[in-house]
Formats: C-alpha cells, sequence, structure tokens
C-alpha cells in the first residue's frame, strides 16, 4: 500500500513536472492542419490547432485523411501527408550563444522539408533521420517517404 | 504436421517479403525559388551525394546504399502531392531601423506597408517583433530602449487593424547587434526592430 502510495504521489508529481515543462521556448507553429492532426507531448495526444506551439520532442501525427504544415522558429518549413509521423527530436537556435541544431526524425508517411537558416549557419548539425539512412541537408528542398 | 511446417514456412516468408518492401526513398527537388541544393544520404555502408533535381535515392536496408537514379518531376510530385499542397511559405523578415529612440527613418517608414501587405498576402498569424539596441549607453537604458521599439511597432500593427494575439514582442537590448561593435559605440545599424512574418 505505502509503495502504491508513493506511485500515485511521483506520478502525480511528474505528472505536474511535464506540464510545468510545457513553458519551455517553443520551437515553431502549426501554419495549418487539414483532417486529423495529433501532437504527442509527455504522453498525452493534443489535437493540433492551426497555430499551436511546437516544443523540442514533439511527436506529429497525421492521421488517413490528415495533413499539416510546419513553420520553425529558423524559417524551416515541413509539411506532412496522410499517415505520417514525424518527431522533432532536437531545435535549438540561439546563434548568439551558438546553440544551434536541428534533428527531425520521419517514423513513416510522407513529408516535404524546406530548411531554414540554420542549414546555412550550421549545415552539420541539420538532419533528418530515416530508417535506413540519415539524411544530411546543404539546403534546400527534400522529399522522403518512409514506408 | 506437414501442414503446420509449411503454414509455419509461409509465414516467415511473408515476414521476409514485407520486410523487404520496406524502404526509404529521398529525393531532391528545387525549392520554391528554384534554386535546388545538396544533401548526403548516410547508413553503415556509407554516404551517398544527391545534387541534381529530381535525383532519388531508394534505401532498404541500413547496411545497404545504391546509387541514386533519376525520378520524373511529376512522378515525383504525385507520391508527394499531399505534403506538398499544405505546404506553408517560407516567413518573411523585416528590418526597420531607428534614428534616435523610437523615432524611425524615413526609408522604415516607408517599409511599414510593405509590412501590413505581407502579413496579409501570407495569411500571417504568427508575428515576432524584435527590439534592439546599439551599445551606447548602459545594460538596463539599452534593453528598455529596444522595448519601447518593439512596443511601438507592436501598436501601430494593431491600430491598423492586426490582431494583437497574432504578435510576440521581445527585447534583446544591446545584446544581439546586427553588427558588432565595442561598447558604447553609435552605430545606426544596431538600433532596429526585426519583424518576422509567419
Amino acid at each position: 500500500m505505502k509503495i502504491f502510495c508513493i506511485f500515485i504521489v511521483s506520478a502525480i508529481f511528474f505528472g505536474s513536472y511535464s506540464i510545468c515543462s510545457a513553458n519551455q521556448a517553443h520551437v515553431g507553429i502549426v501554419k495549418s492542419a487539414v483532417g486529423e492532426v495529433m501532437v504527442l507531448r509527455n504522453n498525452l495526444a493534443i489535437k493540433a490547432e492551426t497555430n499551436a506551439k511546437l516544443l523540442e520532442g514533439d511527436l506529429i501525427q497525421t492521421g488517413p485523411n490528415g495533413k499539416v504544415g510546419l513553420i520553425f522558429e529558423d524559417d524551416a518549413v515541413i509539411s506532412m501527408g496522410p499517415n505520417t509521423k514525424i518527431v522533432i527530436e532536437k531545435f535549438m537556435f540561439q546563434p548568439a550563444e551558438k546553440k544551434m541544431s536541428f534533428i527531425a526524425r520521419i517514423i513513416q508517411g510522407t513529408a516535404s522539408f524546406l530548411s531554414g537558416q540554420l542549414v546555412k549557419l550550421a549545415p552539420d548539425l541539420v538532419r533528418i533521420e530515416t530508417p535506413y539512412a540519415t539524411v544530411g541537408m546543404r539546403g534546400t528542398h527534400v522529399l522522403i517517404k518512409v514506408d | 504436421m506437414h501442414t503446420l511446417l509449411r503454414l509455419a514456412f509461409s509465414l516467415v516468408l511473408i515476414v521476409l517479403l514485407n520486410g523487404c518492401a520496406k524502404k526509404t526513398m529521398v529525393a531532391l527537388v528545387p525549392d520554391p525559388d528554384g534554386k535546388t541544393g545538396r544533401i548526403t544520404v548516410a547508413n553503415q555502408a556509407g554516404s551517398t551525394a544527391i545534387e541534381s533535381p529530381y535525383n532519388v535515392a531508394i534505401i532498404s536496408d541500413k547496411n545497404k546504399q545504391s546509387p541514386p537514379v533519376h525520378m520524373g518531376k511529376e512522378a515525383i510530385e504525385s507520391i508527394f502531392s499531399d505534403a506538398l499542397s499544405i505546404q506553408p511559405k517560407r516567413p518573411i523578415h523585416f528590418i526597420l531601423y531607428f534614428e534616435k529612440d523610437i523615432v524611425l527613418t524615413s526609408d522604415s517608414i516607408k517599409l511599414m506597408t510593405d509590412i501590413l501587405t505581407a502579413i496579409k498576402e501570407q495569411g500571417a498569424t504568427d508575428i515576432s517583433v524584435v527590439g534592439h539596441a546599439d551599445t551606447v549607453g548602459s545594460k538596463e537604458l539599452n534593453f528598455t530602449l529596444s522595448k519601447n521599439r518593439a512596443d511601438s511597432i507592436r501598436d501601430w500593427l494593431v491600430e491598423k487593424g492586426i490582431n494583437l494575439s497574432y504578435i510576440n514582442t521581445t527585447s534583446h537590448g544591446k545584446e544581439n547587434p546586427l553588427i558588432k561593435t565595442e561598447d558604447n559605440v553609435n552605430e545606426p545599424r544596431n538600433r532596429r526592430v526585426e519583424v518576422v512574418i509567419r
């Protein structure tokens, strides 16, 4: 019983902690969404509305009739077709502090990637991970399909 | 027993075939301005560069690489038609310069109408207004100055009918100059507000 209580308390603690972490700086926005589009954050699925803010670590997922367009803080653009899953593994855009990186991972589906300022400033720190290969970007427009 | 074995064999075959069918396709295409960049596709087997538009790498094993193949524009665009149909336009940037305090230069005043036009054409719902100052004076003074600059541009946009909730203002004081200078340097190009329209 005691252990169970500890479990409940820590679940509440970590639960509220992860909600608080939503205060972290956003890395991009949902510019347009059609059909079923979800953002998975801290094990919670949130319906992605137009203008919703995206955070590092978010998994964006479209349903069979869904599609979505995202804009990132460095001006990069990602758009996704139906049945697509992409994780924003890492995003840092603080050139003054030399903190720069953009790593996105496509798990499945179809997506279009238009590079932004990070590719110009730190090309070696921008990449898209796919199940069988890593795509390094030297600009500018890449289409990726993962079965 | 014989039938069971046969069943097991077919199951293995199905799994294998499905495994083989899974692949990743990476296509380099021109960006909306017509320029084509360069990408590399790397895995355990090495790294392949793709440099020509509509060239495609198809990978079905992280231990294998094959040379890129050319695929037609139409064929590629039909595979990605849904993703391309919702691709947002890249954000548009403006820099407004100040004579002093919150007084815009005459060239920057002329830019203001272009900003309004861009917001409307882009259907923008996320507008960043970032204030900056040159290095003349204290850190605190310049923070306030850069904040006043950003606020003045925000207020003008709101007056012109832009929804306040679409605008984020931030102030960088003298910490983020466009032109790096020593402290206490009068540099007109650092007295500015940057506007990003998404």
